[in-house]
């Protein structure tokens, strides 16, 4: 098997070979895929052999030794693809969500419904696939910047006459990619070379900084980070569920956090304490408190897993934003164990979503019974989430705990917080959804409601398992994709090492059942269970503003751009009237003088000819000097 | 073929003569007729004897071809203090003989509008074309400054018959105040000629050319100065630069379309801008009058524009646009280089032709309204599709939009004032130029655009030889253009670029 993997990693390194298969075969599927648009079943399998195809390629990249291959392209750029083992590991996870995500598509969808979201899916899987094995770094800004085109596109399906969505989306992901232009401007500058692989600890001064810095924004910018988030939830309200999964829930994770992983650990040269370090730790912290209050009062489900899927990009940061080896081993595991448990909830949603046509909890209650296997899923993607002893998400969050705390005690309270809340949303969230008396949606019949087809549950079923193994087999991706990827030769993996930290885990997290149940019974119902927070003095008006959306970064620069462009409306009107009033009026003015000085009279000809040879002759005398 | 370069130059004198001689033998009803048929013949051998020549002339590289008529050229005679000097002789160069071609053109579509204009007093028409034209050639064959002169002052007197020839009052009016204004052009003309006289005590080019004229000379250099002031101002009277141009728009106006084709088209340029491509030729070494000839320029574009914006008659506006582009060929050869004298010689042909073509369309708009006033029209454009293309063309042309043969001509003349170091009356050059797109627009707008005034719905094309000569010259001004680049290869071929 390593032998066939390898030889395929050769071939995909002979020149135009990368390009071919991992670029242009994914592109060409998503085509077919939507010329098969209207064949449930066709469509289906063609997916089905492009995506395996896809995650064959990635696994022959990774476990065969990479990719290096650079070959001329219109003989001015060179297209040059070098992955290191951690690129790999992203294509292969890349590759690993994109087969599960795009058969759960194909289901979602009817048949006839959705070929444009499919074809703009692959084109976006060619674009990851691009961005993360590019060693131009210009070339993997035109990948980045392709995910960006796919996203608008795909956030315009359905939307075209009310696109706010989709350009809210554009304007922000597109400010944040303007960041990362800059940035990698200034750090082609700093660096004297093109070559992600020539670029080995940067000084982080002068320009390297502005390069580092501008870098960032535009990776956490793409990652969801606050104050980059905002579009998020709105998508969750009017795009498809499998359109969460397939962005908000992996691709931009994978990118993002790969990006910034690359920046922390060999672009640049970032050591713990340093302000870059404390700056991204900070937006981290924030960031992952912020959403996570967010999410915790929602009532729909998939807001509230949107916001999620903010916040725990702020765990991811606040690990990586540490430098501390702990940290960033523990900020990419967490990033891999996301992926797996934030896209297993979106399908969860999504499976929901299609037997009781609404993701707003107010309208079902414990339809658990009905859906056996879609819950079970949930339970372990929401213990996962919530991280309970044993799961994935809590060997990561807890290696985060311990970056946290050693960097400082403010980011491992924000973070124990975090904890708190996530799980106590989750709770609510399973408590309502699933569990207690049944009760359906207006107009849907409780025999409506069954299990979905194979083709949901399988890859639903399937990221549970992986999920599982995460947990229990965590020396694997601990020490085997990360560790060893990322060369850190201290091992993470096996139980926590201390156990205060698992111990004060843990009793958050009895905290959070403890809340939940006083709020069951204090409020009425599982769904209520987060009001008495929710409704506290002083949150209560907190959260009545966010809600309304006066904290959305987006809302107050749009205020500003309003302010600048009545601003330049007052400019223009000046600048117009000068074209439209002063100027016409003075050639006017000019012309008709002229007009009536020359009216006719013979003699004022002579006089006016006689004035023109004096001036003549003055002109001569002049230039006699 | 070297027979054919000596004799060919003969030409220029010979048709016209013998065309005259015959249209006075013939009877006046005859004449009355056919005259505008005449002409045009005229017109074809002046303009094909130009074009052949200068193939020849440049295929053969030589500078000019001497000639004479009843003497021999080559003979040396002896002067009052005993040396020899030459004999005068005539001569066509390649400017001349470009200056010629173009004289043919305006000509023959000045006669192709004067057939269905022109309906009394043909011979009597043809009589004056005929004389305006020796005028033209005579002034571009001459080799001294006095021949010259005398040739000027045919050209005018031609002009002045031309214009009156119907003795219209307005007609009377505008050649009564062209020639008070000739006038006055003649006394300086010729008071500068008798300074230069006095300097040098001989006005052939040849000597002249010899002539220094230091700037911190003696008493001499001041006449000569001040002789230099009035040769400039007099041909710029004839050119119709302002503030010399007040008779130009009065004379183009009252004169009949027909007439104002040939004297917007071709006679100032002749008798005033070759006047002054003489000047900057033999005196390129005196600065002065490069810069009268900038100043005088740019303050000819400004006010031409200006004025033409605020007219409301159709052929007034063209008279003043004329005033205007005068001034881009003045700039042109104040830049004193090689370069600005190709443009300004370009632009000559071009406005030539999209200047014909908009009297052209002037005769067309007033065959059929019987007005001219632009207030009275409005969106003639579907009725008169032909027209309003070519007049579209022409504009465009004016206004130095590419491919069209203004564009170019306007362009050289820019890069040549570039290149010479004057960037900032290059630039100025380039922004008056909206000013030209200004006045024609309204022009169009006006006459071919917009709403259709309810007198004209009965309107049709017009038809005959005026819309021949609108397509031809419309042909033209976009061949000009398009096939500037070849233009542009001939003119390295020949060595002149």
């Amino acid at each position: 098997m390593t032998g066939l993997f390898t030889s395929v990693a050769e071939f995909l390194s002979r020149p135009y070979m990368f390009i071919a298969f991992m670029i242009a075969v994914p592109a060409l599927g998503g085509v077919l895929v939507w010329l098969l648009r209207r064949f449930g079943a066709a469509r289906f399998i063609v997916s089905l052999i492009f995506a395996l195809s896809n995650l064959f390629f990635a696994a022959s990249v990774y476990y065969g030794g990479g990719v290096n291959t650079s070959a001329p392209f219109l003989r001015a750029l060179q297209l040059s693809f070098i992955t290191t083992e951690f690129s790999a590991m992203c294509l292969f996870a890349a590759a690993v969500l994109f087969l599960f995500v795009s058969a759960y598509s194909l289901s979602y969808f009817k048949a006839g419904h959705g070929g444009v979201f499919m074809l703009y899916y692959f084109i976006s899987l060619a674009m990851v696939n691009g961005a993360l094995a590019s060693d131009n770094i210009g070339m993997m800004l035109f990948f980045w910047e392709g995910l960006l085109c796919t996203l608008f596109g795909i956030l315009l399906i359905g939307n075209l006459n009310n696109p706010r969505t989709a350009i809210k989306a554009l304007a922000i992901s597109g400010t944040a990619d303007l960041f990362m232009m800059l940035g990698i401007v200034a750090t082609i500058q700093a660096a004297g070379t093109v070559s992600i692989s020539e670029m080995s600890s940067l000084p982080v001064t002068k320009m390297g900084a502005l390069g580092c810095v501008m870098m960032l924004l535009g990776a956490l910018g793409k990652a969801g980070a606050m104050p980059f988030h905002s579009w998020i939830p709105n998508a969750a309200s009017d795009a498809p569920t499998p359109f969460l999964a397939a962005f908000p829930g992996s691709f931009e994770k994978i990118l993002g956090i790969y990006l910034i992983t690359r920046i922390f650990t060999d672009m640049y040269d970032i050591t713990p304490g340093s302000a870059i370090s404390v700056f991204v730790s900070i937006v981290g912290a924030v960031t992952l408190f912020l959403g996570v209050g967010m999410a915790l009062v929602q009532k729909d489900m998939k807001r509230l897993l949107s916001y999620h899927a903010i916040s725990q990009v702020g765990y991811m940061i606040l690990g990586i934003g540490t430098a501390l080896p702990v940290g960033i081993v523990g900020g990419t595991y967490h990033m891999l164990n996301n992926i797996l448990y934030k896209s297993g909830l979106f399908i969860v949603a999504g499976a929901i979503e299609k037997r009781t046509k609404t993701t707003d909890l107010h309208n079902f209650h414990g339809i658990g019974r009905k859906m056996p296997a879609t819950t079970a899923c949930f339970i372990i993607f929401g213990l996962s989430i919530a991280g309970l002893p044993g799961t994935n998400g809590f060997f990561s969050k807890e290696l985060i705990f311990d970056a946290a705390l050693e960097t400082n005690i403010v980011f491992y309270i924000l973070a124990l917080v975090g904890a708190f809340m996530t799980a106590a949303s989750f709770l609510k969230l399973g408590g309502a959804a699933f569990f207690g008396r049944l009760r359906t949606p207006d107009g849907i019949d409780e025999n409506e409601i069954r299990e979905v087809n194979a083709g949901m549950l399988t890859p639903m079923c399937a990221l549970a398992v992986l999920c599982l193994a995460f947990g229990v087999y965590n020396t694997y991706p601990i020490d085997t994709l990360i560790g060893k990827s990322l060369k850190i030769e201290e091992s993470f993996s096996g139980w926590p090492h201390s156990s205060t930290l698992v111990i004060i885990s843990c009793a958050v997290l009895a905290a959070a059942v403890a809340n939940h149940i006083y709020g069951t019974r204090h409020n009425g119902g599982a769904l209520n269970a987060v009001d008495h927070i929710h409704y506290a003095p002083g949150l209560k008006q907190v959260y009545a503003v966010a809600e309304a959306g006066y904290l959305d970064p987006y809302r107050w620069f749009m205020g500003a751009v309003n302010v600048f462009s009545a601003a330049c409306t007052w400019i223009e009107r000046g600048v117009s009237w000068i074209y439209d009033k002063a100027v016409p009026g003075i050639v006017n003015g000019v012309g008709n003088a002229l007009r009536q000085y020359s009216n006719g009279s013979l003699s004022r000809y002579l006089i006016t000819a006689l004035v023109g040879l004096l001036a003549l002759i003055a002109i001569f005398i002049a230039a006699i000097r | 073929m070297e027979v054919l370069i000596n004799a060919i130059p003969y030409l220029f004198i010979a048709v016209p003569i013998v065309i005259l001689i015959i249209n006075n033998l013939l009877p006046a009803s005859v004449t009355d007729k056919y005259g505008v048929r005449g002409g045009m013949i005229l017109a074809v051998t002046n303009f094909a004897a130009a074009a052949v020549e200068f193939i020849l002339l440049a295929a053969s590289g030589k500078n000019e071809v001497r000639f004479s008529i009843f003497w021999d050229y080559t003979e040396k005679i002896s002067s009052n203090n005993g040396a020899y000097i030459n004999a005068a002789y005539f001569r066509v160069n390649l400017i001349t003989l470009f200056l010629m071609a173009c004289i043919g053109i305006v000509m023959f579509a000045s006669n192709l509008v004067a057939e269905e204009t022109v309906t009394k007093k043909r011979g009597s028409y043809l009589n004056a074309i005929i004389t305006l034209t020796l005028g033209m050639n005579g002034m571009l064959i001459v080799t001294d400054l006095f021949s010259l002169y005398v040739f000027l002052e045919i050209v005018g007197i031609s002009s002045f018959v031309l214009i009156s020839i119907f003795k219209t009052q307005k007609g009377l009016e505008g050649a009564f105040k062209y020639l008070a204004m000739s006038s006055f052009a003649t006394i300086l003309i010729l008071f500068g000629l008798s300074f230069l006289f006095m300097t040098n005590g001989s006005l052939t080019y040849e000597s002249l050319k010899s002539l220094t004229i230091k700037p911190n000379g003696n008493g001499g250099a001041f006449l000569s100065y001040i002789a230099l002031a009035a040769l400039t101002a007099g041909f710029a009277i004839k050119a119709g630069a302002a503030p010399f141009h007040s008779w130009l728009p009065d004379a183009h106006q009252s004169a009949d379309t027909s007439i104002s084709i040939l004297l917007s088209g071709i006679v100032i340029k002749i008798a005033g801008i070759y006047g002054l491509i003489v000047l900057t030729d033999l005196f390129s070494e005196v600065y002065a009058i490069r810069l009268s000839l900038a100043v005088i320029g740019v303050f000819t574009i400004m006010f031409g524009a200006l004025l033409a914006m605020r007219q409301k008659h159709f052929k007034r506006i063209c008279a003043y646009s004329s005033v205007s582009q005068m001034g881009y060929i003045l700039l042109g050869l104040s830049a004193g280089s090689k370069l600005g004298l190709i443009g300004a010689l370009y632009h000559i042909f071009s406005h030539a032709v999209f200047k014909s073509t908009l009297f052209a369309n002037a005769a067309a708009l007033h065959e059929r309204l019987h007005t001219l006033e632009i207030d009275e029209m409005g969106g003639l454009g579907n009725a008169m599709p032909t027209t309003s293309f070519s007049s579209i063309v022409a504009f465009l042309s004016t206004a130095g939009i590419p491919p069209f043969s203004g564009f170019w001509s306007k362009l050289l003349i820019v890069l040549a004032l570039w290149g010479s170091g004057a960037k900032v009356l290059g630039g100025a050059a380039l922004i008056i130029s909206i000013f030209t797109a200004a006045y024609f627009l309204r022009l169009q707008k006006k006459v071919f655009f917009g709403v259709t005034n309810e007198k004209w719905r009965t309107v049709r094309e017009v038809g005959g030889s005026i819309l021949a000569g609108e397509v031809v010259l419309t042909a033209f001004t976009i061949i000009g253009g398009v096939a500037f680049p070849l233009v542009l290869l001939l003119l390295s071929g020949i060595g002149l670029m």
